[in-house]
């Protein structure tokens, strides 16, 4: 009991030596009452400073939202005058654009087309190069109202000097969607050589049809009025060309002049036109009629030259006589195979005239004209993979030319007329032809001839 | 948290106003392209333009590319066409339209 008293007594004291060194060192560190409300006070301060700081900053957020307000309301208000500036420039562009359309009401273009060549011939002496022609054209339109559009011809004679002649001058006003009024000088709606296909850049050959060039059967301008324009029918159209002008004239030769006349030498008119018609999109037939009065000349060949008409000698025989011209045409034109034909033939009443053979008066029998020609050409653009071949397109054109009824005309040029050609087409309006060209007159006292031709021409 | 806002403020004035500014232009683009859509031909005219082309241009001549003039002188060049072919009206809108697209 006594162990155990002791036992419990020795433990205390052990467990308080034990404890003795904690409790001093608790003693140490444990701060006073007064140093922690000290430390608590300091943190209170430390406090306080950050609420400051912060109050500053609340501050400064507050003055800053209402900057921001500020610079918003401008941004705003800088939209607003960004939007109002878009505005005004769409407004300007749309007045740009009226403007630009009232500046292209007028519109012009200058088009045209030039050639040169060489031609050898089989007749001695022959062979030349040719300055062949500068045709520029002029187009000026007017808004939808209409179109006026002009063509010179510039060619240079064989003694050098420049011929200057005004192929056509015209106004083409558009009355409606299908209808054109023609006035001016034009070209002859007559078959289609001389009004679409004359020019060098699209002729296939380097001369026209025998017939169909200047002094032929084929009218090649006049001066007047047409009306002309298309007629819907289906899938397909009517074409249409009705005409009046100042009509053909008899020439000193005793034949007739249907080159385009500035003025009329009798009160009466040439009508007639020509119609065409698609029976497929690659098919066109026409058939044009010309019906004209023509005068004979008195008073010598100058005065004939110089355009002086009536009659006021003694004449032994009508002194006007009616002209007429039909024919038919058709040309089938799908992708590189084009054909054509043409036929033309006209016939003049006998009439009194003078002429450079009868300065005091002739008695000219009927006179008459007849001409055609078959055309065909094939590109070979669909042919192997060779880029010449491609661009060549060989060409063969046979045709007649008769005159009867004036001998010395007809001499001149009734003739059988066939064309071997082979053209290049550097472009599309750029061509490159060569060309075999055989004249077989029909009066045995005039030489056939063979020619060797040459051409470059341009269409721009 | 402490965080310093004026950026942050000064970011989404930005923003805004540059979304102001790219809604007005949108809306000007927006007009623009429905005028240029309307003065856009019909597909179809574009279509029967180019078939007409083919058809009427290669009777005569060979057919030029449509990029060798510009519209105004194709303008011309069809309505000189419109006399010398015969052709209606409908026909040269509709080849004029096909030229000028292909231009």
């Amino acid at each position: 009991m006594m162990k155990n008293n002791l036992l419990q007594t020795s433990a205390i004291i052990v467990a308080l030596l034990g404890a003795m060194p904690t409790i001093a060192l608790a003693a140490e560190t444990s701060p006073s009452a007064a140093e922690v409300n000290q430390a608590l006070l300091d943190r209170i301060a430390r406090l306080e400073t950050e609420l400051g700081d912060l109050r500053e900053l609340v501050q400064q957020s507050v003055s800053n939202a209402a900057s921001a307000q500020e610079t918003a309301n401008n941004a705003e208000k800088t939209a607003d005058n960004v939007q109002k500036t878009v505005k005004t420039v769409e407004r300007l562009a749309s007045k740009v654009a009226k403007s630009a359309d009232s500046a292209s009401d007028i519109q012009w273009h200058l088009v045209g087309y030039a050639d040169a060549g060489f031609v050898a011939s089989s007749r001695p002496g022959a062979d030349s190069f040719v300055t062949g022609k500068f045709n520029p054209a002029f187009h000026f339109q007017y808004k939808d109202f209409f179109l006026y559009e002009s063509e010179l011809e510039f060619t240079t004679t064989a003694d050098g000097e420049t011929n200057i002649e005004l192929e056509y001058s015209q106004f083409n006003i558009f009355l409606n969607d299908y209808a054109t009024l023609v006035v001016g000088k034009y070209l002859s709606p007559i078959g289609q050589f001389q009004e679409r296909l004359h020019p060098s850049w699209i002729n296939k050959m380097q001369t026209a049809p025998a017939g169909f060039g200047h002094d032929g059967i084929q009218p090649s301008s006049d001066t007047g009025l047409q009306l002309r324009g298309a007629v819907p029918l289906g899938n397909t159209r009517l074409a249409y060309s009705f005409m009046v002008g100042n009509g053909p004239r008899t020439n000193i030769e005793g034949g007739v002049k249907v080159e385009g006349m500035g003025s009329d030498d009798n009160s009466n008119k040439s009508f007639g036109g020509r119609i065409g018609f698609f029976p497929v999109p690659y098919l066109e037939l026409g058939g044009s009629y010309l019906n004209a009065k023509v005068n004979g000349y008195a008073g010598g060949p100058s005065a004939a030259h110089e355009g002086i008409s009536g009659i006021t000698s003694v004449t032994t025989g009508p002194t006007d006589a009616t002209y007429e011209l039909w024919g038919f045409d058709a040309a089938y034109t799908k992708g590189p195979l084009h054909g054509r034909f043409e036929y033309l033939n006209s016939t003049r009443d006998t009439l009194f005239s003078v002429t450079d053979v009868a300065p005091t008066g002739e008695l000219l029998p009927q006179f008459g004209m007849e001409a055609w020609y078959g055309q065909v050409s094939y590109r070979l653009s669909g042919l192997g993979d060779s880029n010449l071949v491609k661009k060549l397109e060989p060409v063969i054109r046979y045709g007649e030319f008769r005159i009867t009824g004036r001998d010395e005309l007809s001499a001149e040029n009734s003739q059988n007329r066939f064309n071997l050609g082979l053209n290049y087409w550097m472009a599309p309006t750029v061509v490159t032809k060569v060309g075999l060209e055989w004249r077989d007159y029909k009066d045995a006292g005039v030489q056939d001839d063979t020619r060797y031709q040459f051409q470059v021409s341009y269409g721009f | 948290m402490n965080i310093n806002k004026k950026p942050l403020a000064l970011m989404a004035i930005i923003l805004s106003a540059g979304a102001l500014i790219v809604t007005s232009s949108m809306s000007g683009n927006a007009a623009l392209a429905a005028e240029e859509q309307a003065d856009r031909p019909d597909p179809m005219l574009i279509v029967k333009g180019a078939k007409a082309w083919k058809e009427n241009c290669g009777r005569c001549h060979n057919l030029r590319s449509p990029k060798e003039l510009t519209d105004d002188e194709w303008d011309t060049s069809v309505t000189h066409m419109r006399v010398r072919a015969n052709l209606a009206k409908k026909d040269t809108d509709a080849i004029r339209a096909f030229l000028k697209a292909s231009n």
